[in-house]
């Protein structure tokens, strides 16, 4: 996917001005679905908590467990193939596809396989890919790209629907219901699960103990990318293992009420490799594909791989008010909301990510949603330092020389008492040159971000360490005053 | 009387200095005695916010140098009091003894309405108002601190006033310090959001407890609904007094 990261502030800008009605009213109501979901645990925090001890002991011991995974998965007759980039992984499987005279596959939904470009690849190297999920088969039809890891069609109004469908898929008659709009897809793409030869999926969770993959999904289209075809191949990023079954088990708990507000989703797959030669369903070959991109690099620093617990439920996008004003495409990237905010730049590297891990309040509504225990703000924060002191892990920059200068005279100022009063006296008249009833409505062309719908008050004559100062002064005065009476 | 140290935020010195002085006259009216050490500055904020972690290291040790041998530390703020509690200790990891002297001072570190009703226990403080008013959870008080049954407590305690329901009043009101100046799109619509909120509530006050919001909110009513008020809850108790007390 075309990286557009550093076009945050544009892109934010168009995206306001549409004024999407549906997000705010739409993230509120899945906030509140998400929050009856969670009660339903006897104790929703602790659900919470425990999710977050799962995924850190996961990415603390990651090596371990990959290597764990691997070995059960092979005995239970998988392939593994570790890609060390996008490109390895992309070209391996169109040489799978090649190698079996694949014309076509059908996919699941994969965050991982945007991340790679895989679609792109397979295309251009005479593979047709047909994404399975509604929404994504809704913006791969249109050419656009995820409003939301979860829901990416999520604002595509349903007369563009309706119109699409009746010019590319064959939709007769028009209609704006949503049920026979989804007939019509389900109809389209049964033909092609129907002669399916190689089906490509993501992973949820990757279980070590076992060298299981799992997945969870609604709509029935991963089973049939599964247990359709003779090959299924499963891309995985290397952060989705965790120890034991039960941990998976909890986590697609957690992760259906995050995600859906469901206790569990419609359906959930398990694989322990391929078809075993006394049972009917399942794929004769199963290739897990784990997908590094980038992954071991940012593994060395020990704070920023707390974004990989990420387990994808998307919570934190509707729980965000930046990205419930902006929606996803400002992101610039496969990732959006507050995970892309700490993804991202990881993936990508600091420099051309700027915006993203500085276009946040550091509310920290993220950091309280996130069943795995994530602390974007802390992550934020961590980045903004790597980014100030150049760091060879994160890929950063330096800053600007006169940010850098300012923030040493600062420093000089704030540990001397007596200079910092002194600045603030030298500063006054220049800040408070016109002041309009005690607000100002601008400071000399500084700051104009602030002053283009907002006042300030002025700098007050006397502050308030100034008032202590006298009121100290006034009553030792007058306590004086009172001992010579 | 128990001495209580005040922690004035550089934001209220400078701009919003009434607000120090309704902290100085609350903590007299709940019984205490207000110090403030006039060496005191900035808390940091401002340069971690910006990545610069050894000039914070540097506010952060005056901070302790100054602060450091109060019994009790109080502030009219949620986020500074945040940086003092969280970011210090984890900023001074590397160097144990300023850990362990940060880690000290981040046990008795207390927002205002904290500091009155859980330690002083306080509720009533003397006010009256008649009127609705509306209060708005400031992000750093309610996640950060935990802090949300208490300024409502203060609230509550103040005759003829009715606390009504704010829409959305733990959400954002888009202030984030630098994010405002730099992202103003986003910015100014998370404020005309928690505007209009505060509009349909029909209170004649919103209240809050961070003088970052109260910034921000007062800075866009003040262009574009200039009759609409906001204050910071200290200054509306003091202001509110029954009996009148002269002013500092």
């Amino acid at each position: 996917m075309e990286v557009k990261t550093e076009q945050f502030s544009e892109i934010a800008r168009e995206e306001l001005r549409k004024a999407y009605t549906f997000l705010k009213a739409g993230a509120n109501f899945v906030r509140m679905r998400r929050e009856a979901a969670l009660s339903t645990f006897p104790d929703a925090a602790a659900a919470q908590a425990y999710g977050a001890i799962i995924r850190a002991e996961a990415i603390s011991r990651l090596p371990e467990l990959l290597e764990e995974f691997e070995k059960n998965a092979l005995s239970n007759g998988a392939k593994v193939f570790w890609a060390r980039d996008a490109t390895e992984a992309s070209q391996y499987i169109v040489g799978l596809a090649k190698e079996r005279g694949i014309k076509y596959v059908t996919k699941g939904k994969s965050m991982v396989t945007e991340e790679i470009g895989l679609n792109e690849v397979l295309e251009k190297n005479g593979v047709k890919t047909w994404e399975t999920d509604l929404g994504e088969f809704i913006i791969q039809l249109l050419g656009v790209t995820p409003f939301h890891i979860v829901g990416p069609a999520i604002n595509i109004p349903v007369e563009k629907v309706r119109d699409l469908f009746m010019e590319k898929i064959d939709l007769k008659e028009p209609t704006l219901d949503p049920v026979q709009l989804g007939h019509a897809a389900r109809i389209f793409l049964r033909d092609k699960f129907h002669r399916v030869e190689m089906g490509i999926v993501g992973v949820n969770v990757a279980v070590a103990e076992t060298g299981t993959i799992l997945n969870v999904e609604n709509e029935g289209n991963i089973r049939f990318s599964k247990s359709s075809p003779r090959t299924q191949i499963s891309v995985m990023s290397l952060e989705k293992v965790v120890p034991t079954l039960e941990d998976a088990l909890h986590l697609v708990r957690l992760l259906c009420r995050n995600c859906t507000a469901q206790k569990l989703s419609a359906y959930v797959s398990m694989d322990n490799g391929p078809k075993k030669s006394d049972e009917i369903d399942g794929p004769e070959e199963l290739i897990v594909v784990i997908v590094d991109n980038g992954r071991s690099r940012i593994y060395q620093d020990e704070i920023a791989r707390g974004a990989m617990r990420c387990i994808r439920c998307g919570a934190c996008l509707s729980g965000c008010p930046v990205y419930r004003q902006i929606g996803g495409y400002a992101y610039g990237w496969v990732y959006s909301g507050p995970m892309g905010q700490v993804l991202n730049p990881l993936l990508l590297g600091l420099e051309r990510t700027q915006d993203l891990y500085r276009a946040t309040t550091l509310c920290g509504s993220c950091k309280s949603i996130c069943p795995a225990g994530i602390d974007h703000p802390g992550l934020f924060l961590h980045y903004r330092a790597k980014d100030v002191s150049g760091d060879a892990i994160l890929q950063t920059r330096k800053p600007p020389m006169m940010e850098r200068i300012f923030f040493r005279l600062w420093t000089w100022a704030v540990t001397r008492h007596r200079m910092w009063n002194w600045g603030v006296r030298f500063v006054r008249p220049f800040v408070n040159k016109q002041p309009h009833e005690g607000m100002l409505r601008e400071v000399g062309g500084l700051f104009k971000g602030w002053f283009r719908s907002r006042d300030l008050p002025s700098m007050a004559k006397k502050t308030f360490h100034d008032r202590w100062i006298e009121m100290q002064k006034e009553n030792s005065e007058g306590r004086n005053q009172n001992e010579r009476e | 009387m128990d001495t209580v140290s005040i922690f004035i935020p550089c934001m209220v010195d400078l701009f919003l200095p009434h607000i120090g002085e309704a902290t100085v006259s609350l903590l007299r009216r709940a019984g205490a005695r207000p110090i403030y050490h006039i060496e005191q500055t900035c808390c940091g904020q401002p340069a971690i916010n910006a990545g610069y972690r050894e000039q914070a290291k540097k506010a952060a040790k005056h901070f302790i140098q100054v602060f450091g041998d109060d019994e009790e530390v109080v502030s009219p703020s949620g986020s500074c009091v945040c940086m003092v509690k969280y970011h210090y200790p984890e900023l001074l990891a590397e160097e144990p003894e300023w850990r362990s002297r940060a880690e000290e001072l981040s046990l008795r570190i207390y927002e205002l309405s904290q500091y009155l009703v859980d330690i002083v226990r306080i509720e009533d403080v003397g006010a009256s108002f008649e009127g609705k008013v509306a209060y708005h959870e400031s992000c750093h008080i309610l996640r950060g601190l935990g802090v949300s049954e208490q300024p409502k407590k203060l609230i509550r305690a103040v005759k003829g006033t009715q606390l009504v329901p704010l829409n959305a009043a733990d959400t954002c009101c888009g202030f984030g310090g630098e994010f405002a100046n730099r992202y103003p799109d986003i910015s100014e619509s998370m404020v005309r959001d928690k505007v209009g909120d505060y509009i349909s509530s029909g209170a004649d006050v919103l209240l809050l407890c961070e003088p970052g919001c109260l910034l921000n909110i007062g800075g866009f009513l003040s262009r574009s609904h200039p009759g609409k008020k906001v204050m910071h809850l200290a200054s509306f108790l003091a202001q509110h007094q029954e009996t009148t007390n002269h002013r500092l």
